[in-house]
């Protein structure tokens, strides 16, 4: 059975109900008292987002300032129901705009009310696509599509959508200017162990569109990655272009990806939903170019004294730059007074995490810039010895720099009507979970 | 809907309205505006549903309201409608005269032009939840399935699931499964054919255990037929119907390979789908259609390690923590695969401490020759961790390669150099891991007790460590210089010393090192003896006054026993039984691997207490003594969260008796101690003129044995028990599982019996001379559980399988028989009443 949710609840940090769901009636009303009193009242937050209290067991994950808590009795699908979460949060913030938070809720529960009864039935899922159930649920709540009343914007076929057969596009869309905007979006993850070796590093990518196009347009996708090439210039029987081609790892569709049709001839070929959308993810983990190196020297001089310096090189083109670079050192809870020398940017100590935050907004490629502080630590008698250093962290965005070396080779659409279209293509690298050991 | 919400007067949180003026003032607003058409009166109505609805929401009772609202409902307002069905929906249960105010409208509103607003009031009328309303389904459900609409239909379908659960025989009798399946096969759209598939698999699961007819349609539903047909439609279905098809295809069994192969290659794209729970549900396919082929497996295994990372690293940590999960299972079933793989499981700092555990456990699996230098240089960096519960874990994990390792030799100079980092819990997490290795490498001792020497026992708090600690020191005492001084220090302050395995490990180092160096540890081991002499803790107390006596009989004996040589440990042992393994791999994608139990042990309530003591049938195999672990039994008070609908589901069929209702799980001694020695007795009481058929048979059977066959009737084949049965904890979990109770009966235990019952054992040893073997017991004055099982002698291989509890203080023992003839189980049963009649006589 997947998931056979049984309730589902909203509550806010307090653990004052916002939202409840009941779906099936083997769970007791009592629930949210025993997540409250099992869960949120004691140490176990955060410590495993799955938990058995009695016979039911607790799913939950906390989204801004909402917990979203799923109650099953069964053996539950956890992964499904993790997804379902996170697709029906999606899903509000569409409705929402934005945002989704304890506000958003209060201000829209009974939107939500009504969202909750038609993406699950008695515990199992239905339909969560947005474009879908935008089509009869609308914030303002006007009459049904199918009211045989005259109203302003007739929806054919609207039956067969609403149940998913055809999930994620509705005919008859019409756009005076046909644009396509496509965002490779990647963010590159770092482990260095302290003695400058690479420990781990690896690139997760997102592929996001927008699309306004007119009618059921076709559209083709094709990148530099490994496969895709070296099939083409089979098909072509043409021996491959000089230039850098990428391995990905692992790539991941939208549903609206012709999936027999990337595994038989390897090119990305889809009908794409009106408006904003994920196309693809991918996963890469060789040839990683990383933006940035990090050169920390720290010493620790006597008990109550520190040395910390820190040399950061770009290592991308020079015509390039990164913007809102952050490179956050650790230092001890007992820092009491810090000075610094930066050659571009501004550093500060922040005692609220404790770390010493260097933020420089704008840096360009090919050039080096370097922090050096001193700290000065109360002496205490509690830590004897040891600080174990915690990693030194960076945050940083590289527009039109992709650390895979991925790129859009072109970007086909088609449509019967043969109308043209404006496509636009942008990249950029951000960091993901970027640390270096020191 | 729903189970009343908290009454008022539960939710006294000061900004929420108190309740009944606010209520009576809704009320009249409500009616004032019922039959009013006046523009804009739906406006004011919406404000009004909307208050009425976020009092709901918060916990305030308005159901008082609940005919105003009805009166309301009148309108063509779709937004109205919705919530006034929510309010209908949630309240209708406890109020069901009321709710008959609804069916009306409900109906009406079933043959409304619009689909949406005919599913809509389908949906909301199969969720009133009325059992005595359920006549006023039937019609409509069955219109509804017949709907031009596909949106009805989809409704419809879950609708017939809903009615299932209020009157299942209503449902069954209006013949609605058969029509689902209908619509299932033959259905345009996918949505009504997922709800069709899912509505089926669960009554059809349900029912199974009650008709032939039911389990057989179960059977249908994973036909080639049906699955090949569902299958081929797959890329219609939405992601979520598409995880119920593949959850569908896992239990399907092919009938050969080339049906293995179609199955994976129409499946293999599902790989790349961006929802990670259909990813999911692939690869829990794709394993178990391999199941039978070695090396197709291990392919596969290679084939989803890429999705598998993928998953990991995108999405939340909880997404990542589920996926991490199955991998983590896998990892567990095939380290060798994922030995080149280490590197994504080195935790990031900014990982929650659930991740970096799961990590921390793969990292420690996969360690092999050719890796472990790296795993434990990152381990060791881990062991400095600001989040203390990683930092031991950490640790434990170095050690614990170290002991599945050949060359162990840098790793003990890593565990020797936490000692020196001088932080309280490193210190003692290593000192266990030490002792540990020393048990298996003693040839290392030189190393380490170079090192351990120079710990400072102060610095040491923890008793676990502790205990080491001691253990070093009087194991090797010979080697350590202060060993008796550091031990006379500690034996010095032993009143302070709070835990008695510390004292324990105590008195043995003292011995040990008493034998090794006698003149300087006798006048400790003589404070340690008196010391030990006067304490409390029972098994100190014993423990030193057999010392003591031995000491005194013959002080080189005493060495032999308290001071062997010892043979060095080479496998610590497993922990989960490979069977238990295996079930949870069989419930891949599920709860089952996030817990790391199979499901019957966290959701079924009849099983949950008795394979708590199954679990202890591991030990058991292990050699160990299961009656000093002593069950868990506070999930008793934790029960009492489930509603009373399911207590009584649960307590209805394994017990009959008048008083059974209050008795839900049959072994919640704690809680339910009173009602169970009542109903004991009720019980007997009930069943007392049964008692003499038995005896009937029995003599019967006697009659036979002396070759006087009086009856014509064909008498009952007499019964002889085989003292040499045997039968692993394995089988008798899953014969338990499986088999039917054939008797359930209440008998009464000779005061003797009680009396000699002080330990489970006694009890063990006198079943045991008579055939009948214990695998698992358990319990506390004065409640005692067993399970029991015997084999017949001659023929074939036939157990009996028992459940027995014995309550000392009413003298009665409840008994549970499961045997795999059934047909014999009086006659086992009169065998077994009568040894446990006669306990405490021999």
């Amino acid at each position: 059975m997947p998931v056979a949710a049984s309730a589902i609840y909203f509550l806010n940090l307090r653990g004052d109900v916002l939202i409840n769901r009941l779906y099936r009636d083997d769970v007791g009303g009592n629930m949210v008292d025993a997540f409250r009193t099992h869960i949120m009242q004691t140490k176990e937050l955060g410590t495993c987002p799955v938990r058995q209290i009695g016979g039911c067991s607790f799913l939950y994950m906390r989204i801004s300032n909402v917990y979203i808590v799923i109650v099953v009795s069964k053996n539950a699908n956890v992964a499904c129901a993790f997804k379902f979460v996170v697709e029906a949060v999606a899903l509000f913030k569409s409705y929402f705009g934005g945002a989704f938070d304890e506000d958003a809720i209060r201000n829209n529960f009974v939107l939500i009310y009504e969202l909750l009864d038609e993406i699950m039935d008695f515990g199992y899922p239905q339909n969560l696509a947005p474009e879908i159930l935008k089509l009869y649920i609308t914030q303002e709540g006007v009459r049904s599509p199918f009211s045989s009343k005259p109203s302003d914007k007739p929806v054919p076929n609207a039956t067969l959508q609403v149940t998913g057969a055809v999930g994620w596009r509705r005919e008859g869309l019409l756009y005076k200017k046909n644009e396509v905007f496509l965002d490779i979006v990647e963010s590159v993850n770092l482990l260095m162990s302290s003695k400058g070796f690479v420990l781990r590093c690896d690139v997760t990518g997102k592929i996001l569109m927008k699309c306004f196009l007119s009618g059921m347009p076709d559209l083709k996708l094709g990148l530099n990655d490994k496969i895709g090439l070296e099939n083409e210039s089979q098909l072509k029987s043409r021996p491959i272009k000089s230039g850098k081609t990428i391995e990905l790892d692992d790539v991941t569709f939208h549903q609206c990806v012709n999936l027999t049709r990337f595994n038989s001839e390897k090119t990305v070929s889809f009908v794409p939903p009106d408006g904003e959308f994920e196309l693809m993810k991918y996963r890469i983990t060789e040839g990683v170019n990383l933006p940035f190196r990090v050169l920390p020297t720290i010493k620790e001089l006597g008990r109550t004294r520190m040395e910390v310096n820190v040399k950061v090189k770009s290592v991308f083109g020079a015509k390039m730059f990164a913007l809102g670079v952050v490179v956050k050192v650790p230092v001890p809870k007992q820092t009491a007074k810090t000075s610094f020398q930066v050659t571009s940017g501004r550093a500060k100590y922040n005692a609220s995490i404790d770390c010493l935050v260097w933020k420089i907004r704008k840096f360009p490629g090919q050039t080096e810039s370097t922090m050096s502080a001193e700290v000065e630590l109360i002496s205490t008698m509690a830590e004897k010895k040891s600080w174990t250093r915690p990693p030194i962290q960076m945050e940083f965005q590289v527009p039109m720099f992709t650390a895979s070396g991925l790129r859009v080779r072109f970007l086909k659409v088609w449509e019967k009507s043969g109308y043209n279209t404006v496509e636009w293509v942008r990249y950029i690298t951000k960091a993901g979970s970027y640390e270096i050991r020191c | 809907m729903a189970p009343p919400p908290a009454p008022p007067q539960k939710s006294p949180s000061p900004s929420q309205p108190s309740g009944k003026s606010e209520v009576s003032d809704l009320k009249l607003q409500l009616r004032q505006l019922a039959g009013s058409r006046a523009p804009g009166a739906d406006d004011s109505k919406r404000d009004l549903f909307k208050r009425v609805i976020s009092y709901m929401t918060v916990g305030i009772d308005v159901s008082a309201a609940f005919s105003e609202m009805v009166m309301c409902s009148a309108t063509s307002d779709i937004v109205l409608k919705k919530m006034c069905y929510l309010y209908v929906g949630n309240y209708a249960r406890c109020h069901p005269d009321l709710a008959l105010l609804t069916i009306n409208f409900l109906q009406k509103d079933c043959h409304d032009e619009d689909p949406m607003i005919r599913g809509l009031a389908l949906r909301s009328l199969c969720s009133l939840r009325v059992p005595n309303l359920v006549e006023y389904l039937v019609a409509p459900l069955g219109a509804g399935l017949k709907d031009g609409s596909s949106y009805v239909r989809m409704v419809a379908a879950v609708g017939v699931l809903k009615l299932y659960h209020i009157s299942a025989a209503t449902c069954l009798d209006s013949d609605f499964p058969a029509v689902l399946k209908s619509l299932m096969l033959t259905d345009p759209d996918a949505q009504v054919v997922a709800n069709c598939l899912f509505v089926l698999q669960e009554i059809w699961n349900l029912e199974a255990n009650k008709s032939e007819e039911a389990s057989r349609e179960r059977e249908t539903l994973l036909s080639k037929k049906i699955v090949y047909y569902i299958l081929n439609r797959i890329k219609e279905f939405n992601e979520w119907a598409q995880c119920l098809v593949l959850e569908l295809v896992a239990k399907y069994i092919p009938s050969d390979t080339d049906d293995i192969f179609d199955i994976m290659n129409l499946l293999e794209d599902r790989l790349q789908h961006a929802n990670g729970a259909v990813v999911l549900a692939t690869i829990k396919v794709f394993l178990h259609l391999t199941m039978s082929m070695t090396d197709v497996h291990q392919q596969v295994y290679e084939r989803i390690k890429a999705p598998l990372l993928t998953l990991v690293g995108s999405g939340s940590s909880e997404q990542s923590y589920a996926v991490l999960s199955h991998l983590h299972l896998l990892v567990m079933r095939a380290p060798m695969l994922f030995s080149s793989d280490y590197k994504h499981f080195y935790c990031q700092f900014s990982d929650p401490s659930y991740v970096k555990k799961l990590k921390l456990e793969m990292l420690t699996a996969i360690a092999n020759e050719s890796n472990t230098y790296e795993i434990v240089t990152e381990l060791c960096e881990y062991a400095g961790n600001v989040d203390v519960p990683i930092a031991r874990e950490s640790i434990r994990a170095v050690g614990k390669i170290a002991l599945q390792q050949y060359d162990v030799n840098a790793i003990v100079d890593r565990l020797l150099q936490f000692l020196e980092m001088e932080k309280d819990y490193v210190t003692a997490e290593t000192l266990v891991l030490v002792k540990d290795l020393l048990r298996k490498y003693p040839q290392w001792s030189h190393d380490c007790i170079a090192v351990v020497g120079n710990i400072s026992s102060k610095n040491v708090q923890e008793p676990k460590a502790k205990a080491a600690l001691i253990w070093m020191l009087g194991e090797y005492s010979q080697d350590m210089p202060d060993a008796p001084y550091i031990l006379e220090s500690l034996i010095e302050n032993w009143d302070e010393e709070n835990a008695a395995e510390v004292r324990l490990h105590l008195l043995t180092a003292a011995m040990k090192c008493f034998f090794k160096r006698p003149p300087e540890t006798q006048k400790a081991l003589g404070a340690a003896l008196a010391a030990g002499l006067a304490d409390s803790h029972q098994d100190v107390h014993d423990r030193a006054l057999f010392y003591y006596r031995l000491l005194q009989y013959d002080v080189s004996v005493a060495e032999r026993v308290v001071n062997p040589p010892k043979q060095a440990v080479s496998v610590f042992a497993d922990t989960q039984s490979s069977e238990i393994k295996d079930r949870i791999f069989d419930e891949f994608n599920s709860l089952s691997v996030v817990y790391q139990k199979p499901s019957y042990m966290f959701t079924d309530k009849e099983h949950r207490e008795p394979f708590e003591f199954s679990e202890e049938i591991g030990n058991l195999s292990l050699g160990q003594e299961p009656v000093g672990n002593s069950p868990r039994y506070d999930e008793s008070d934790k029960d009492l969260l489930l509603s009373t609908s399911e207590r009584e589901e649960n307590g209805g069929p394994s017990t009959n008796g008048p008083a059974a209702s209050g008795y839900s799980a049959p072994t919640d001694y704690n809680s339910s101690l009173v009602s169970l020695s009542s109903q004991t007795q009720s019980e007997t009481a009930i069943s007392d003129p049964g008692m003499p058929k038995y005896t009937s048979q029995m003599t019967l059977a006697i009659d036979d044995l002396l070759g006087l066959s009086v009856s014509a009737a064909p008498a009952p084949p007499s019964l002889k028990l085989n003292p040499k049965a045997a039968l692993d904890p394995g089988t008798f979990q899953r014969k338990w599982g499986q088999l039917a109770v054939s008797i359930s009966q209440d008998c009464s235990v000779s005061p003797q019996g009680i009396a000699a019952l002080t330990t489970p054992q006694a009890l063990i040893r006198h079943m045991q001379a008579n055939s009948i073997q214990c695998i698992a017991s358990g319990g506390q004055s004065p409640n005692f559980k067993f399970f029991f099982f015997a084999q017949k002698l001659d023929g074939p291989p036939l157990f009996f399988l028992v459940e027995c509890i014995v309550n000392t203080s009413s003298a009665k023992a409840q008994v549970k028989i499961k045997a795999d003839d059934a047909t014999a189980s009086e006659a086992f049963f009169g065998l077994f009443q009568s040894a446990l009649s006669k306990f405490g006589v021999l």
